[in-house]
């Protein structure tokens, strides 16, 4: 047994000789470290932190709660609206209700991303934002006056979809979209189920609402992990998903066809709010800004803890370039900014007269989802758990 | 002697349990290069692990040893290559440990084999049989710390820099995992232990010590990271270093609370071998061993980053290096004009996918499935495009993969695969 001990001993103490270096490496490396950490870099950002629970805290007090708070304020006036519009249908209330209802729904770009906790329990997306609006689908619910709107077939029957055909697409002037609410046969079905979609919403939009004021938001702030169900990691996955299917492929890649998928046909009557047409470019512009916004942690004005401080507080840079993470990620969000600022608000129109820049913002979204998806992920150690889109 | 290694070696296994869901429920399989024959069995899959925890249950007690012990190594052999999507170094460890087992006389000392026939029983082996072992785990230890020895792990402390603030919450210590200077101090600890730790456990005075820091370094590895069995069968392996005294002692123990006669326990003979097995056993050390310390090595013979290609990255104690990640979307072509974009959820798991995503060998693989599965759809020819995107260490993420290249018409092979794109740094080091 100790027969190979002499060539074990020469090989350990060549190790040992080695290891003294190794030491006095370490202590010159820990000593310069030591003089980088003071230097003036953190006074430049006093921002930086990689507390995640108080960036949980930030996220929920200063972004997510406000925004649903503006939106409530936002569907409550088309609530009203649509009540006056039921007991009164005039032009001037038809007018009313179309101009909160545009309101609202830019409102609702500024929190449909957030498609965490309570949202994420009553898939508040799901019944809210389903486009192209399943207009068959509707008739038969006026018709019928009994459908059960919780089920998935009959998502795109309701929401903002639903009410843009019904505000804007059941005929093509004014005069004649009144004409079909005042109907004497069917007018009164037809005012009931726009009056049982707009409170639907509101339903909705309050259970989510109270949830976050309940237990969710302490709930929230305590999952400070980065495992699968911590809440970081829940809101990470939920915002690259949204970005990647609801607004790359949902607002650009399918009406453009972009996608592989739809091989190069366009889909012009896929674009959002395609019976009102001249507001999807403002729709999507909120959505990007918003997007981007989140990232860099800008509420109200004031900037908070964000994806992009924790980024940074971590020090994610690619170790070729010294080029921060979030640097990169910005950068991309900005190229997509121009690009989205330069089409027109008519997407359909964008569609049939150039529907190349459409594309672009899609291959652009696209780089930025491989950002989003693979660098900053993995940059934060959290895993994608969402699967990819079949449908697009 | 060897009784609470093998115990370790089978409740790592028994633990092993939920990993039968890996092997039966995804629909298609990554192999390895040369073992394309080895395929799940189905539901006979169970019956194969039966075989593989029956053999180490009777290595442990010594029972029909010779026969367990190839048992265990060609049932854990098997299941190891089945899909190389869950390979792990601590898996070859095994089988290799297993191997070498098959030769070794485990079951002339306080085994029921020994009990059977007490011509067996002996309480001294040659000493070749625990050097052997003892070899085999500071090959793993030098080279794990080896492979260390590069710029990013060293100079840049990637990828504890990315990984330890992950954990900046667990209580009391989670706040260091913050600092910088934590994730550096790591890094060289991590270097310094591998490379020397076997030789300080071959080494007596600093043996208790170092065993000492193998409990403690391997028991925080597996608080911090999600390595599985691993941390416990260094630890149980590394008390091979203990000597014959301290074994008999721990034996001495076990037997008084089996009630085992003194007798049994100091039978004072000599575990023989024949003058022709002796040099047999010789020879195939030599070239076991010799193997073993030119096969990591490898790598050397491919140009490109080994840690941007992984060609000749696996069986080369290459242990928590890297973080890699990766997304890769195939576009398939037919000569009909057919284009269309692969939904990867379809053909593998997600565990499937992400390993696949960073490595090309699989990727390579998998595009040969899809060529397959597409042909019986009615594709004709189809050509294959991996669209991928892979950051590695934090750097940027970028193609891995040359979009043009169609991967239907390029084989496996162990020559340097063309197609991988250029890793545009460099990473100094072994």
């Amino acid at each position: 047994m100790y027969r190979h001990f002499g060539r074990y001993i020469f090989l350990f103490l060549k190790i040992n000789k080695m290891k003294k270096l190794n030491i006095q490496i370490l202590f010159l490396l820990a000593a310069t470290l030591v003089s980088c950490v003071d230097s003036p870099e953190d006074q430049t950002k006093p921002e930086v932190s990689n507390d995640r629970k108080e960036m949980l805290t930030f996220w929920v007090d200063e972004m997510i709660l406000p925004s649903y708070v503006t939106f409530e304020k936002d569907l409550l006036a088309l609530k009203i609206s649509a009540g006056e519009f039921t007991n009164n249908p005039t032009e001037a209330s038809l007018s009313t209700v179309r101009t909160s209802w545009v309101q609202a729904y830019i409102s609702w770009q500024n929190v449909e991303m957030y498609e965490v906790g309570p949202a994420e329990k009553y898939t508040l997306r799901s019944f809210f934002n389903i486009y192209p609006a399943d207009v068959s689908g509707i008739e038969n619910n006026i018709s019928s006056g009994n459908a059960n709107l919780n089920l998935p077939s009959t998502y795109a029957q309701q929401g903002f979809p639903a009410l843009d055909f019904l505000l804007n697409g059941v005929a093509e002037q004014e005069e004649k979209i009144l004409a079909f609410y005042l109907d004497t046969e069917k007018g009164a079905q037809r005012l009931s189920y726009l009056t049982i979609l707009v409170s639907r919403m509101d339903t909705l939009l309050n259970q989510v609402i109270s949830d976050w004021n309940g237990s969710a938001k302490a709930d929230f702030i305590n999952r400070t992990g980065l495992d699968i169900g911590s809440s970081t990691a829940s809101v990470v996955n939920a915002y690259v998903l949204y970005y990647e299917r609801h607004v790359r492929s949902g607002k650009f890649g399918i009406p453009s066809g972009a996608t592989i998928a739809s091989a190069g046909t366009p889909n012009p009557e896929k674009v959002e709010a395609y019976y009102k047409k001249d507001i999807s470019g403002k729709l999507a512009k909120t959505a990007q800004k918003a997007f981007s916004d989140f990232f860099n942690g800008i509420a109200n004005g004031k900037q908070g803890l964000s994806l992009k401080s924790y980024l940074n507080s971590i020090e994610a840079k690619d170790p070729s370039t010294g080029k921060l993470l979030s640097a990169y990620i910005n950068e991309q969000l900005s190229i997509i900014d121009t690009l989205v600022a330069s089409l027109s608000d008519d997407y359909y129109d964008q569609i049939e007269t150039d529907n190349g820049a459409m594309v672009k913002v899609y291959q652009e979204m696209q780089k930025a989802v491989r950002i989003l998806k693979v660098d900053m992920t993995s940059a934060m150690s959290i895993t994608i758990t969402y699967t990819d889109n079949d449908g697009d | 002697m060897f009784g609470i290694l093998m115990l370790s070696s089978m409740l790592r296994f028994w633990y092993k349990g939920w990993i039968y869901q890996l092997y039966i429920e995804p629909k298609h399989h990554f192999s390895f290069y040369g073992f394309e024959w080895v395929k799940p069995l189905g539901p006979y899959t169970y019956l194969l692990f039966s075989i593989a925890i029956l053999s180490a249950l009777f290595i442990c007690i010594g029972l029909f040893y010779r026969l367990a012990s190839i048992g265990f190594f060609l049932s854990f052999t098997y299941i190891e290559l089945m899909d190389k999507t869950t390979y792990l170094n601590h898996y070859y460890f095994i089988t290799l440990l297993s191997f070498l087992l098959i030769f070794l006389p485990a079951n002339a000392y306080f085994s029921v084999d020994a009990w059977r026939k007490p011509r067996l029983n002996s309480d001294k082996i040659p000493s070749w049989c625990t050097d052997s072992i003892k070899l085999m785990v500071i090959i793993l230890y030098f080279y794990a710390g080896l492979a260390k020895l590069n710029s990013d792990w060293l100079l840049l402390a990637l990828p504890m820099k990315i990984w330890l603030p992950a954990k900046n919450d667990i209580p009391f210590i989670g706040e260091l995992f913050s600092e910088k200077w934590v994730a550096y101090l790591f890094s060289w600890i991590g270097c310094i232990y591998d490379l020397s730790i076997g030789f300080l456990l071959l080494f007596k005075p600093s043996r208790i010590l170092a065993y000492l820091s193998v409990v403690i370094f391997h028991l925080l590895t597996s608080l911090l990271f999600p390595i599985g069995m691993f941390p416990y069968i260094m630890i149980g392996t590394a008390l091979i270093f203990f000597s014959t005294e301290f074994h008999q002692a721990v034996i001495q123990k076990i037997g008084a609370i089996l009630n085992v006669s003194h007798s049994f326990l100091t039978p004072g003979g000599r575990c023989h071998f024949s003058k022709i097995s002796q040099n047999l056993a010789t020879g195939g050390l030599i070239l076991f061993f010799s193997f073993q310390l030119l096969f990591p090595l490898r790598y050397l013979l491919y140009p490109g980053e080994l840690f941007w290609t992984e060609e000749g990255y696996r069986f080369s104690w290459r242990v928590m290096l890297m973080e890699k990640m990766g997304a890769v979307t195939f576009i398939l072509k037919d000569e009909l004009g057919k284009i269309i974009e692969v939904d990867n959820k379809q053909f593998l798991t997600p565990q499937q996918e992400k390993m696949m995503a960073t490595q090309p060998d699989m990727i390579l693989e998998y595009a040969h499935i899809l060529k397959d599965h597409y042909e019986k759809a009615g594709f004709k020819n189809p050509e294959i495009y991996a669209d991928s995107y892979v950051s590695l260490n934090g750097r940027i993420g970028k193609a891995l993969i040359d979009p043009s290249v169609d991967l239907a018409k390029e084989k496996e092979s162990f020559r340097h695969k063309q197609w991988i794109l250029n890793f545009q740094d460099e990473i100094k080091g072994f």
